[in-house]
């Protein structure tokens, strides 16, 4: 079991003591509204994480964490429902593995408090050449989406299903938002950040958890909160569908079918749900992964994934271009009968086997981002509790789950005809 | 059996190794705390293997991508199949295909032994017919697309081909549409018979299980065998590129570059010191703490995917550095002019002692994960080294060593690849 501790007002520590691996991981994840601000708040991320006041340049905080040990530090954007959480995060090697007398992991949290807490800034500016480049960096980042052809059709999706809602917007706000951010704009994210965003602080390994919650609750004594909750909206069913597709030079076209998954809120329904979304196409024993692969030999990959934050199920897979129709007429057909419960009834022990291997974490890094995607719940769940839960389910609520799944969004990633004209078999 | 442990007393983790009667080694390190336990059954059989030694002892050529068919059909049986099996004791099982090997693997955390049988069952129970293997070409035919798509697996691929002239490591992993399309199922079972007995394989398993369990079931489960471990040809490569620069338009956003050297190998294998400092030295020369990061950074000429590695394997050994680039031909002129610096001025020696540092830090934290564990051992033995040996020969690293591992890297060994946008 975790513990728990309130460090102020909506900043939680959660921690998970054990001395079975060789390194320590603390993940500081802050979560904001997902709006306009996104652009200011993703570089204020990044520029948080190249210094700090005490290690004021890129080269000399690196050659910091070399010294100890090749710690590492990674700075993360990313979206839960309808928030945008900002993450922070060290590993480091346990102390009892140093070669001198020291603390590695006490330092690794003193060097992430200062992070957050005493940035390199000067007459609130984090430094125009700074700023310029995490700009450059990050533009860089988004116009890399589209090398990985899987990815990005995935984000496009989502972008075009949720076009109306918060869930639509880039995690990292577009390009000429963050071409748009202004010094002022990006030290007033900082301040916005310390005073407005859910904190929540996770330990896991041999750290003594009460010097890390130490460390942090001493920094926020100076800080006044006044912490917004971020609201997610939850659409239960989608409605016409619409069908979006783009060209590209490219020898795989990729497929990504959006539905909407009936959820009134992230834990609606969760067990059942994770569990649908397992059979549907998860496993090697899905309806997908045995028919649309190995039975039809359509793709190499096709798998659903639900994001139950957003209370939405994606199925995607990479086929030959022309064979679209085909796949998603087996995609739907494979919806058809787990709705209609033609699904044998070891599957779904199957299914709840994997499930719980999944949930069994070996990493501190598997525990730690289990604690860190639950900044926004009142509740901690638990990995055993996840297991209990999906323990429950029987094959009319995996059916009724599935029954509740409706098309929303299909967009289609096409390979250019010549391409597809010459490797036809 | 005579088992033998091997203890490393600062990681507080030990070993039990041992070599079963069919040729087969062992290895298992059983972790306290953890509950699960990870197994990898791994055969000396990769990419590179495009040839075999027959009866009257000359090498003969094979398609391409074979071991990666092989490693794909080997979960199919006549009745029920691998994935079904291991579903029914909760394991997640996988597999993959290297340029050196192929491994069989699985994750669980209730009915280890189980698992443990089901894995060298299948992998010692080969089941092909015509009709699976022209399945199978469809599935791999569009898992070929899919890595042709990729900018960073290309980028890789057309520096090998770029650096080699016939070594096999140049051909993708999956070999290409044309050389699966010869493969048919009689290949497949003469392919099986030479590479996949027991002197050619290992099994490492990590985490929550007794030494004596393995054993027990090893004995029980593995057929002996009079085969011999599959020998693989040394040829020596020219020691120059065969072209200097190549480049490949894709739909990409922006320009991706990979600079190799290429090293001139007397000998098929590089010793694991040799590969260390070779890791140190480009860490210690391009790592981002190094003034040469730094610089390519404030002229924007690198985003903070940049950096640099040895990739080595029987018969060849590079350096290479690379991310992505606005400009990569000047990029490249100042890594070059970097490391030309490094060479007569030397390397700094507060540079090197931190590379070294990270890299026993890394090391250490590699021993967290039973994945990371079980993959390392198996890699060390296919390599001719003890559990550990990585360890002892990073904390005794010299500069003078690493320096020397600067001294191979040649400029007119040299190549550049660039994947550039489609207009």
């Amino acid at each position: 079991m975790p513990q728990v501790r309130m460090l102020a007002d909506r900043v939680r520590l959660v921690s998970e003591q054990t001395s079975r691996f060789k390194t320590g991981r603390i993940s500081v994840s802050m979560a904001l509204p997902m709006d306009e601000k996104a652009a200011a708040n993703s570089l204020l991320i990044f520029l948080l994480k190249r210094s700090c006041k005490q290690y004021p340049d890129f080269s000399l905080l690196n050659g910091k964490l070399d010294e100890l040990y090749g710690a590492a530090i990674s700075a993360g954007v990313m979206k839960i429902g309808e928030a945008q959480v900002l993450s922070l995060s060290m590993t480091c090697l346990d102390d009892r593995f140093a070669l001198t007398e020291e603390s590695i992991v006490e330092q690794c949290a003193q060097l992430l408090a200062s992070m957050i807490f005493s940035p390199n800034c000067k007459n609130s500016s984090f430094g125009a050449d700074n700023l310029a480049m995490e700009k450059r960096l990050l533009i860089q980042r988004i116009e890399e989406e589209l090398n990985d052809k899987r990815t990005y059709a995935f984000n496009k999706c989502i972008e075009y299903m949720c076009a109306n809602e918060a869930y639509g917007r880039d995690k990292y706000g577009t390009v000429e938002e963050i071409q748009n951010v202004k010094m002022a704009d990006v030290y007033a994210a900082w301040k916005n950040l310390l005073s407005t965003a859910i904190f929540q602080i996770t330990v896991v390994g041999g750290a003594d958890a009460d010097k890390v919650a130490d460390i942090f609750e001493e920094k926020f004594k100076k800080i006044e909160r006044n912490p917004v909750m971020p609201e997610t909206v939850f659409i239960l069913r989608g409605g016409h569908f619409n069908r979006y597709e783009e060209t590209f030079p490219v020898n795989q076209g990729k497929l990504v079918i959006g539905f909407r998954a009936g959820m009134h809120h992230s834990r609606d329904n969760i067990f059942a749900v994770t569990v649908m979304n397992d059979i549907f196409g998860m496993g090697t024993y899905s309806k997908l992964f045995m028919n649309v692969r190995e039975k039809l030999s359509l793709a190499y990959y096709c798998w659903s994934r639900l994001i139950a934050s957003k209370g939405i199920v994606l199925v995607e897979c990479g086929i030959d271009t022309d064979k679209e129709k085909k796949v998603s007429a087996e995609i739907l057909s494979q919806l058809t009968d787990l709705r209609n419960g033609k699904t044998d009834p070891e599957v779904l022990e199957s299914s709840k086997r994997s499930l719980k291997e999944k949930y069994t974490f070996t990493t501190p890094e598997g525990i730690c981002s289990w604690y860190s995607s639950q900044v926004l719940q009142d509740e901690i769940l638990t990995p055993d509790a996840m297991v209990n839960g999906v323990e429950t389910v029987t094959m009319e609520q995996v059916c009724e789950a599935a029954k509740k799944l409706s098309i929303d969004t299909i967009y289609m990633l096409k390979a250019q005809e010549e391409e597809v004209a010459e490797n036809a078999d | 059996m005579q088992i033998k442990q091997i203890t490393n007393e600062k990681l507080g983790e030990t070993v039990f190794c041992a070599k079963h009667s069919s040729g087969l080694e062992i290895r298992v390190m059983p972790k306290e705390g953890y509950t699960s336990a990870y197994a990898v059954f791994g055969v000396k059989y990769g990419s590179i293997d495009t040839s075999v030694k027959n009866d009257n002892g000359e090498f003969e050529t094979i398609p391409e991508g074979t071991a990666h068919f092989l490693e794909h059909k080997l979960f199919e049986s006549e009745d029920l199949n691998a994935f079904e099996r291991f579903a029914k004791t909760g394991a997640s099982a996988n597999a993959y295909t290297s340029f050196e090997k192929t491994a069989y693997l699985f994750k669980g955390s209730e009915k280890i032994g189980e698992s443990l049988e089901i894995l060298l069952d299948f992998v010692q129970n080969p089941y092909f017919t015509q009709q699976t293997v022209e399945k199978e070409q469809g599935i791999i035919g569009q898992e070929i697309r899919m890595y042709q798509d990729l900018p960073d697996w290309q980028v890789m691929f057309n520096l090998l081909k770029a650096l080699y002239s016939t070594h096999p490591v140049r051909i993708d992993i999956a070999g290409t549409q044309e050389s699966i399309a010869q493969i048919d199922a009689d290949m497949l079972y003469r392919l099986y018979k030479n590479f996949y007995n027991p002197s050619n394989m290992i099994l490492s398993v990590v985490g929550a299980i007794e030494p004596q369990e393995v054993f027990d079931i090893v004995d029980r489960c593995i057929k002996n065998s009079d085969g011999k471990a599959a020998e693989r040809k040394f040829v020596k490569e020219s020691p120059l590129p065969v072209q200097s620069y190549i480049e490949e338009k894709l739909s990409v956003a922006q320009k991706q570059f990979l600079l190799g050297f290429k090293e001139d190998l007397d000998e098929p294998l590089l010793s694991l010191e040799d590969e260390i400092a070779s890791q140190v030295m480009l860490e210690a020369i391009a790592g981002k703490s190094s003034p040469l990061f730094k610089r390519l950074l404030d002229e924007e000429l690198i985003d903070m995917g940049f950096g640099g590695e040895i990739f080595n394997g029987f018969g060849f050994s590079c350096v290479m550095l690379g991310g992505t680039s606005s400009d990569p031909e000047k990029t490249c002129e100042i890594i070059r002019a970097e490391i030309n610096r490094c060479k007569s001025e030397g390397i700094d020696p507060a540079a090197f002692e931190r590379a070294k540092r990270k890299f026993y830090g890394r090391y250490v934290m590699s021993y967290n994960d039973i994945d990371d564990t079980a993959n390392l051992m198996m890699n060390l033995h296919f390599n001719g080294y003890e559990p550990f040996a990585e360890l002892e020969v990073c904390k005794k690293l010299t500069l003078d060593k690493v320096q020397q591992r600067l001294e191979v890297i040649k400029d007119e060994a040299s190549a550049l690849s660039v994947i550039v946008p489609v207009e």
